[in-house]
């Protein structure tokens, strides 16, 4: 009962004018930026900072919220529609969203983005509401060895982006964890692999990599097809823009999966939307009854990680508000928000300003439903972007990749590392060899290793520690048999070949 | 596609074994019971040399069972491949010096006319107002710091 009391005055303090007026601002300006490659939520909330000065507390973080989760939902537009991530949680969603939009169904999978976000997003917002204290005391337990655990599962599941080679999937793994030890060792400061150049000290820039891998590879595999349409002309009339009710049958529990693997991830402090986004996919391939249409352009493959990737962005808030403690980089940019404007984020802040925590709660209801009523329309305006000839789109879709590289670090040695990713993408393509694990890879691998490393340094060196802890120990267990699953069917798909047709047992 | 992954194997065998001269030159530090920097980047690159003998392997066999080969592009997309790579290397190189507008125009116009063939006034449409429409996203709505050339913009 106090919680609903609580919610009811956060709902009077987000339903003023000026705050659903922000939120609006603050949810229109995220879906935008998160649409341009290299401006993600990160860098959105960073850049508008300075326009909540004159704000008074409570409008500027339900503004820069409202910024936050648009920019994760505007991220997947791009990768839906042209290949090109907005933002590192976006990847996944290019797996099977671009495929779809190939074949004619953007509009379908761009509104079961747009739902599925939406969905998620309310349902982790009840979950915020009702379970953020047990759930903080849940992440407390998480030290050095659960994560460990826990980032080591994330990578075991990258077998379930293989698509005919698990050696090459594996492969590309692994590459992508040596892609994360260029750079300063996060534990004794030294560097690897930087060969003297003073760029790479902070490793390769995520978002250069994966521009590269996604989009300029994908431009120049566009290239090979010049006389052919990149994309199936489709009816842009209005039954077409949207999913239809088997989309929704089949959408209908991984949206359910992905928000609660999305909330839980994104509780845990450093548990990102990213890694949360990978793994609701992987868990929908393996719960899939036709896990080889994964990657071909089906509705599940966008709405479990879309779902997970708003849920995560709603879990964050959970550490901040509840511990004081941001989880990822763009929570420690809100609780400079928080602190410009007085306040200080944690348990206190409930007691002392409930107005304000509530307020920022029941705008998150509000700001969810801004996001649907705002990007629905906006679909048809999105999908009709494929209307534009490739040769005018490719340009575009080059120039802006390269500027917004640019913008993340202000010098040209992330374009030149977009640059070379881009034809290592393309010989990637050309070769089987998929690009998903090495963004996994390159996103999990400082902290697999740093957990591992402080896992081994609490232990003295005795790798039980693992096993001793019964939450690091169950994670294993699930990540050892992740990787036999694989393992033994393609062992069984061996067999079969070598044994073809009358069914018959050997002897 | 089976004599691609044999190549591709002995490519990474090599390059594996790069990486692990080179973990095994880091200093080993360790202390304090923990596996010290080389840990990692040594057994990855174990774990690839293992890799890419399993690729070869399946390369092998691949050929052996007489896999499908691998249709190559045309010379014409080669050629439109080869160019935007080109162009982009320019781009990037004359970015700081040009400015923005003035590499930017340049860089749409080479896509348009010469890689995509565009017809002219599609290119002039293109070229400059691509360029000025992401200078007003980046650079004044957003704030972006974009690079300038020596007169200025």
């Amino acid at each position: 009962m106090d919680i609903l009391q609580d919610l009811l005055l956060g709902f009077q303090v987000a339903l003023s004018l000026k705050n659903l007026a922000f939120c609006f601002i603050g949810v229109l300006i995220g879906t935008l930026l998160g649409v341009l490659p290299g401006i993600g939520p990160i860098t959105g909330v960073a850049v508008l900072v300075p326009i909540t000065f004159g704000m008074n507390a409570t409008t500027a973080i339900i503004t820069m919220a409202g910024v936050y989760y648009g920019a994760m939902y505007g991220g997947s537009t791009t990768s839906i529609l042209i290949n090109v991530p907005g933002e590192s949680s976006s990847v996944v969603t290019t797996l099977d969203g671009y495929q779809m939009a190939r074949k004619g169904r953007a509009g379908p999978a761009l509104g079961m983005a747009a739902l599925s976000s939406f969905i998620a997003g309310t349902f982790s917002v009840v979950l915020l509401t009702v379970v953020a204290p047990p759930l903080v005391k849940f992440a407390l337990a998480f030290g050095p060895p659960e994560y460990f655990a826990l980032t080591f599962m994330g990578l075991t599941l990258v077998t379930s982006l293989s698509g005919d080679s698990m050696i090459k999937c594996v492969m590309s793994g692994v590459l992508g964890l040596l892609l994360a030890c260029v750079g300063i060792d996060a534990v004794t400061g030294t560097a690897r692999f930087t060969y003297g150049e003073i760029y790479l000290l902070d490793g390769f820039g995520f978002i250069s990599v994966a521009v590269g891998l996604f989009a300029v590879a994908e431009v120049l595999i566009n290239l090979e097809q010049p006389a052919q349409e990149v994309y199936t002309r489709t009816k842009l009339s209005i039954r077409t823009l949207f999913p239809n009710l088997q989309d929704w049958k089949d959408s209908f529990w991984p949206i359910w999966r992905g928000s609660v693997i999305g909330f839980f991830i994104g509780v845990l402090p450093g548990g990102g939307a990213t890694i949360a986004s990978f793994i609701s996919y992987a868990v929908e391939k393996r719960m899939s009854k036709h896990p080889e249409k994964f990657g071909t352009g089906i509705i599940e493959g966008v709405a479990a990680p879309e779902g997970s990737t708003n849920a995560a962005a709603i879990g964050h808030f959970v550490t901040l508000l509840a511990l004081g403690i941001p989880g990822t980089a763009t929570m420690a940019i809100m609780m400079g928000v928080f602190l410009i404007h007085g306040l200080r984020p944690g348990p206190l802040l409930f007691e002392s300003n409930p107005e304000f925590v509530w307020g920022l709660i029941a705008s998150m209801y509000i700001g969810n439903v801004m996001l649907i009523i705002l990007n629905m329309p906006l679909i048809g305006i999105w999908v009709s972007m494929l209307r534009v000839p490739y040769k005018i789109l490719m340009p575009l879709i080059v120039t802006i990749s390269s500027v917004g590289i640019y913008a993340t670090e202000n010098n040209t040695f992330d374009m030149w590392v977009m640059l070379a990713f881009g034809i290592l993408g393309y010989f990637m393509r050309k070769f089987d060899f998929p690009a998903a694990p090495v963004v996994l890879a390159l996103v999990l691998g400082p902290m697999v290793e740093k957990s591992l490393r402080q896992s081994l340094s609490i232990a003295h060196g005795s790798v039980a520690i693992f096993f001793n802890r019964p939450i690091s120990a169950v994670l294993l267990a699930v990540s050892f048999i992740s990787l036999c699953i694989p393992l033994v069917r393609a062992a069984r798909q061996e067999f079969a070949k070598k044994r073809p047709g009358d069914g018959k047992q050997a002897p | 596609m089976g004599k691609a992954d044999k190549i591709i194997g002995l490519i990474m065998l090599i390059f594996s074994g790069l990486v692990i001269e080179e973990s095994l030159r880091m200093p080993q530090e360790g202390g304090n019971f923990e596996p010290g920097i080389r840990f990692l980047p040594f057994w990855l690159g174990v774990l690839l040399a293992i890799l890419s003998a399993l690729l070869m392997v399946s390369g092998w066999r691949k050929s052996a069972e007489g896999a499908a080969r691998r249709m190559l592009p045309s010379r014409q997309a080669v050629i439109a491949i080869v160019l935007l790579v080109a162009g982009l290397a320019a781009y990037i190189a004359v970015l700081e010096t040009l400015g923005f507008l003035i590499a930017t125009l340049l860089f749409n116009a080479f896509l348009m006319a010469v890689v995509m063939r565009a017809p002219r006034n599609m290119t002039l449409a293109v070229a400059v107002g691509a360029s000025l429409a992401i200078y007003v996203i980046f650079r004044i709505l957003l704030e972006v710091p974009l690079p300038k050339n020596m007169f200025g913009f």
